[in-house]
């Protein structure tokens, strides 16, 4: 089975980071994954968006996703155009601070989690992706949460090595966020 | 073998190492730049030399003397650097010197670009054209195959979904079969012997040993290209078999093509696919078999119509044959617009079909 997740944001936010770890731990995994980025000039504000499709056999998904199962939404800014391909009864994990839910379709399941908020909490405003992530890890079960770590980890480059445990902690406080809810 | 997730540049870059191509030159120009990119970073490594040129003239004319001296050799750009590229194309094609010319697109514009050519006398150039990732990796390692197998140059058609989406893949050299040994090589292994080697468009040879002339050369080039034209055509279709309406389309737009009639055939609609794998030579004899019992045939290319010429060349009936896709670019002009998009390709589809 092939699932596909679109994660919307603006620049800054850790959007493509957190689609390529999630990418990379599938990978890892041995699953298949593909990853597909789309993001403007501007690497701060700007729109950042991403998909990421994950399946145990060589992909049938497109590029550009005609749908997808799944969503995370981190700004509400360049949101619409995505939260019009997700399916019904998708799971969409939402920024809850900066995301209006009660805008949102009324046949997706929608989580909301305050990413920005427990991402200060726990390690700083930067790792608010990965408390993203760990939250939509938690009630999809994409990967295994080792996986997600060792990514997170193998991706860093050596000069960012030193944030490898507080991004541990942002994915871990993400699923506890939403821990027992799917 | 384990998959790596890499962008479709990198794992083209891998595979072209993997087929033996041990010298690179181009000029940075996007979404080829990727490629330079990772080829400056990966072919060092296995012993190779990339070099980002000041042109792509300079570029394409280094990869064509690194290739005469007998290494498998590459180059590449977007349609738009390639356009300066060819005079040494032609001129390649012409005095048998075999490389790869990888054109990473903004979009589909460059069909007749590669597949009638811009430079000057009686030549083709294989075009392969993948739909995905991990199409072109195989396609890289085919395309060097190839070009040592008929002494030509050939392209690698892609685009920015193949160059910038990540896919995983395994990268390991892919085996076609044995090619003809490079005797032609200015290696130097004859200098100062008397019996030094030529390569020259005009092949009129030396004074002490006369060439066959160009009229005798381009002949026998001619007739080179007569023959591969039937030998390396490649395609594939599906649902053709009872197929009313019949979409054609190559690359990138092949594979979203397929996706969306798939779809439309699980819904009862009698809608089959056909995607062009070479450009050139095109496989006329399979769309015309394909498009036998098909009432309409349909062609998706973005661009104002350049594949529809040999769509129409070689379907039965070319008053048959109707265009559904168009220019698309995006704002910022270095990527697809909104119509390589499966619900839009639907939409026309079915709005050719009522």
């Amino acid at each position: 089975m092939e699932r596909e997740l679109i994660v919307s944001g603006i620049g800054g936010q850790g959007i493509q980071l957190l689609a390529k770890t999630l990418a990379l731990a599938a990978t890892r995994e041995g699953r298949y994954a593909m990853l597909s980025a789309d993001y403007g000039g501007e690497m701060r504000g700007g729109p950042s968006k991403a998909s990421v499709v994950v399946g145990d056999e060589p992909l049938r998904a497109l590029p550009v996703l005609p749908s997808a199962w799944s969503a995370i939404l981190a700004h509400h800014r360049f949101s619409e155009s995505i939260v019009d391909r997700i399916r019904p009864g998708g799971p969409v994990v939402v920024n809850s601070k900066l995301v209006d839910t009660s805008v949102l379709r009324a046949d997706l399941v929608v989580h909301p989690v305050d990413a920005g908020a427990i991402a200060v909490e726990v390690a700083s405003a930067q790792a608010v992706g990965f408390v993203l992530l760990g939250a939509y890890n938690e009630v999809t079960h994409m990967v295994s949460n080792e996986a997600l770590v060792a990514a997170m980890t193998e991706l860093l480059p050596p000069y960012r090595r030193q944030h490898a445990p507080a991004n541990a902690r942002a994915l871990a406080a993400g699923a506890a966020a939403l821990a027992g809810v799917a | 073998m384990s998959r790596e997730l890499l962008e479709g540049s990198a794992a083209i870059a891998e595979s072209a190492i993997a087929a033996g191509c041990r010298f690179f030159a181009g000029y940075p120009m996007s979404p080829f730049t990727g490629l330079l990119e990772n080829m400056s970073q990966r072919l060092p490594a296995a012993g190779g030399v990339c070099i980002n040129a000041e042109s792509e003239i300079e570029g394409v004319n280094m990869t064509l003397g690194a290739a005469a001296a007998g290494f498998r050799a590459a180059t590449g750009s977007c349609g738009q650097g390639i356009a300066l590229m060819q005079e040494a194309i032609a001129e390649a094609a012409l005095n048998e010197t075999p490389f790869v010319v990888f054109n990473m697109a903004r979009s589909q514009q460059d069909y007749f670009q590669c597949t009638r050519g811009g430079g000057w006398g009686d030549y083709r150039t294989i075009t392969l054209a993948p739909a995905d990732v991990p199409e072109a990796v195989e396609h890289t390692q085919l395309a060097f195959h190839l070009a040592d197998k008929h002494r030509a140059p050939v392209i690698v058609y892609g685009d920015p979904l193949i160059a910038q989406t990540r896919v995983g893949v395994s990268i390991g050299r892919r085996d076609f079969g044995p090619v003809p040994a490079k005797d032609w090589a200015l290696d130097g292994s004859t200098s100062g012997t008397g019996r030094s080697k030529q390569v020259w468009t005009w092949a009129m040879g030396k004074a002490t040993e006369p060439g066959p002339g160009p009229d005798k050369h381009w002949r026998a080039i001619a007739d080179k290209f007569d023959a591969i034209e039937p030998l390396e055509q490649r395609h594939e279709q599906e649902h053709c078999a009872d197929a009313e309406t019949l979409v054609v389309a190559f690359g990138s737009a092949g594979k979203f093509v397929a996706y969306v009639v798939d779809e439309l055939r699980a819904e009862g609609h009698k809608v089959g696919w056909f995607r062009p794998v070479t450009l050139w030579p095109f496989p006329g004899p399979a769309l015309e078999a394909a498009a036998a019992s098909a009432r309409r045939v349909l062609v998706f290319e973005l661009n104002a119509g350049q594949m529809v010429d040999d769509v129409r060349l070689n379907v039965p009936d070319r008053r048959r044959v109707q265009r559904i896709g168009g220019v698309s670019i995006s704002e910022s002009g270095l990527t697809y617009g909104e119509l390589m998009d499966a619900p839009i390709i639907r939409q026309r589809i079915l709005e050719a079909v009522r």
